[in-house]
């Protein structure tokens, strides 16, 4: 059930991200500007410090735009507070890092609906909602596993569960293979893909795998902080 | 469910599951130390207390029973202390009376004299208010119309191991005359018919006749310095004085803690101690989950990074790592007060500390349990909030990436 591809989710505006490092000011994003259509499956990529993680967190609000504005979902979101930005985070975005970022502490099953629980739906809306997700990244069985007991592999599709709990507009992904072997980055790579063909859900990701360019719709390469890419 | 209620509900789980599921050694640790905090902070409260308690206890048990009624400012005597009696031994709650004379007296044996104060009494009516005719520890208390008899405290008579031996009589036993020189200039010779110990200083200092042999000494009838007045409980003196009043008693009449200045001098030492070991207590209880909760945000400040980024608010995470620190307070305190009533109290009623004022065991005061447990509580709280809030405040990118 793919979505029309020709609605804009995200847009960026000229957006520059300046950083200062003593004396210095380092400028890791030199007039970003972007389009992401809803429904598809785009990759940033580019060398070691061309700037692809620092887009990356200011599409997903982690970070804040020196200069520039961003536009997502046809809300222009530089405006928002802290608090604000964080509700976005959880109504709107889902995020997989390239570590296994989840709790130790909790279960798989726990892991994944704990957002899902922070916007106030039902023990059993968690449950249900946190098996689905489980089912869909193919871990169902090892819901009541805690991480130490689950491999990279694992880990990392429950992480993907886990942004997938809000159903999210926008799944990011920082290199998410990056600490995989090759079969577990397969795997993954074929979720994300799956996930993107069959309902359409928007990712965005960070790669510095070559041939990771084969599976997504598009590549938008960055080189020294500007986008290599021409915008249609 | 409201924001708040979800918020809150997110912030226990987490706080449930990093208890339940983390580091257990460092949990039991930290809930030791908490108890051994709320011990360090009950336990000189309670000892402090316990003085206090026996303090009074010895004040009424054998000195002024719950109510003195004294003449007024201008009398001597109350005159005719029967018809008073008879008016307060109906009330209810009231369950004894003694009218006595009190005087001093020089009581001399061989070379050895001093200055003590005589009660006369009469025998059987000083059992309803007094427990000095249940302590002698040698030869018999007085009877009625006992004459030529005097009993005396250890500390008068000497040789019993009392704190002021050098001002005793230096050994007097049962079925010695002493001599006695009241303060009218009578002198009479008195056989020593009972000593007593009642493990409290100043009524070790005491000494009885009857009353009968005062009224001989002193050629009054009828008549008395003080009444005492034994109630069915403490703490409810001023309701009792109330009554009397009403009931037409003109004389003072006093509450036993007018006369207790000890209590209060001990009372207003103690509340500084206790402040001052109780600041000290809390500091150190606030310092070690200080410690605790701020090396759990350290090595989880990945983790709360995570967090926050995909969607969890600063103030659920914040109020996960109060919500700890709080779990940790209330074990250290329900584990304190296990030590304090399975381990310290049956051991210190067993062996009682010895003081002036009597054998001292713990007591421990609900309120003071109370108050010490929601400080040590409000402790923890505050001294898990400040690192978990430094830490919540730091950036995602940094607390996720930063060095």
């Amino acid at each position: 059930m793919k979505q029309n591809k020709q609605d804009t989710i995200i847009a960026t505006r000229n957006i520059s991200r300046a950083y200062t490092m003593g004396n210095m000011q380092v400028t890791a994003l030199n007039h970003v500007t972007i389009n992401i259509r809803r429904g598809e499956f785009a990759a940033i990529m580019g060398k070691s410090g061309s700037g692809k993680s620092t887009l990356l967190h200011q599409l997903g609000l982690l970070d804040t735009p020196t200069e520039g504005e961003i536009i997502i979902d046809g809300a222009e979101i530089s405006g928002l507070s802290e608090s604000e930005q964080t509700i976005f985070r959880l109504k709107k975005f889902g995020y997989v890092f390239q570590e296994y970022a989840i709790l130790p502490e909790l279960t798989a099953l726990e892991n994944v609906y704990l957002p899902a629980m922070a916007l106030g739906l039902s023990q059993d809306e968690c449950v249900t909602k946190g098996m689905d997700a489980l089912e869909k990244v193919g871990l169902a069985e090892r819901s009541d596993h805690r991480p130490r007991e689950m491999s990279g592999g694992e880990q990392q599709r429950v992480a993907i569960a886990r942004a997938l709990i809000n159903k999210p507009k926008i799944l990011f992904a920082d290199e998410p293979t990056a600490n995989l072997d090759s079969i577990s980055s397969k795997q993954i790579l074929e979720l994300f893909r799956a996930l993107n063909q069959d309902t359409g859900q928007t990712i965005l990701m960070v790669t510095h795998e070559l041939e990771d360019a084969d599976l997504v719709d598009r590549v938008i390469w960055l080189a020294d902080g500007k986008v290599m890419e021409r915008e249609e | 469910m409201t924001p708040i209620t979800t918020e809150l509900k997110v912030s226990a789980f987490l706080a449930y599951k990093f208890i339940v599921k983390g580091n257990r050694g460092t949990s039991a640790l930290t809930i030791l130390i908490m108890a051994l905090a709320f011990v360090n902070l009950m336990f000189t409260t309670s000892v402090f207390d316990g003085m206090g308690d026996a303090t009074e206890k010895q004040v009424i048990d054998t000195l002024y029973s719950n109510i003195v009624i004294e003449p007024k400012d201008d009398e001597v005597y109350i005159k005719n202390p029967d018809a008073v009696v008879k008016k307060i031994i109906n009330v209810p709650g009231v369950i004894g009376t003694s009218a006595q004379y009190v005087t001093g007296a020089t009581i001399a044996y061989e070379e050895k004299s001093g200055a003590w104060s005589i009660r006369a009494v009469d025998p059987d009516d000083e059992q309803t208010v007094s427990l000095v005719p249940d302590m002698m520890i040698t030869g018999e208390y007085l009877s009625k119309y006992d004459r030529g008899e005097i009993i005396i405290g250890k500390e008068i008579a000497g040789g019993q191991g009392g704190s002021l031996e050098h001002i005793s009589l230096g050994g007097v036993v049962v079925g010695d005359t002493v001599e006695v020189t009241f303060t009218n200039g009578v002198k009479r010779e008195y056989r020593v018919k009972g000593i007593f110990d009642t493990n409290f200083i100043q009524s070790n200092q005491m000494a009885y006749i009857t009353k009968k042999e005062i009224e001989s000494v002193l050629g009054i009838h009828d008549m008395a310095s003080q009444i005492l007045v034994k109630t069915d409980t403490k703490g409810e003196e001023d309701r009792f004085l109330n009554q009397f009043v009403e009931l037409g008693v003109h004389e003072d009449i006093k509450p036993w803690t007018v006369y207790a200045g000890i209590v209060a001098t001990l009372t207003q030492s103690f509340n500084v101690l206790n402040t001052l070991t109780g600041a000290i207590g809390f500091f150190v209880a606030g310092v070690t989950i200080f410690i605790v909760i701020y090396v759990s945000t350290v090595s989880k400040r990945r983790q709360m990074g995570i967090l926050r980024a995909i969607g969890i608010k600063e103030s659920i995470i914040i109020r996960s790592y109060v919500f700890q620190a709080v779990f940790f307070a209330v074990c250290g305190c329900i584990a304190g007060l296990a030590i304090m009533f399975v381990i310290l109290v049956p051991y210190f009623t067993k062996h009682p500390m010895v003081f002036p004022m009597g054998d001292v065991t713990l007591l421990i005061e609900q309120k003071a349990a109370i108050m010490r447990s929601a400080g040590l509580i409000i402790s923890a709280a505050i001294a898990g909030l400040l690192p978990s809030w430094r830490a919540a405040r730091e950036t995602i990118l940094d607390a996720i990436w930063g060095d």
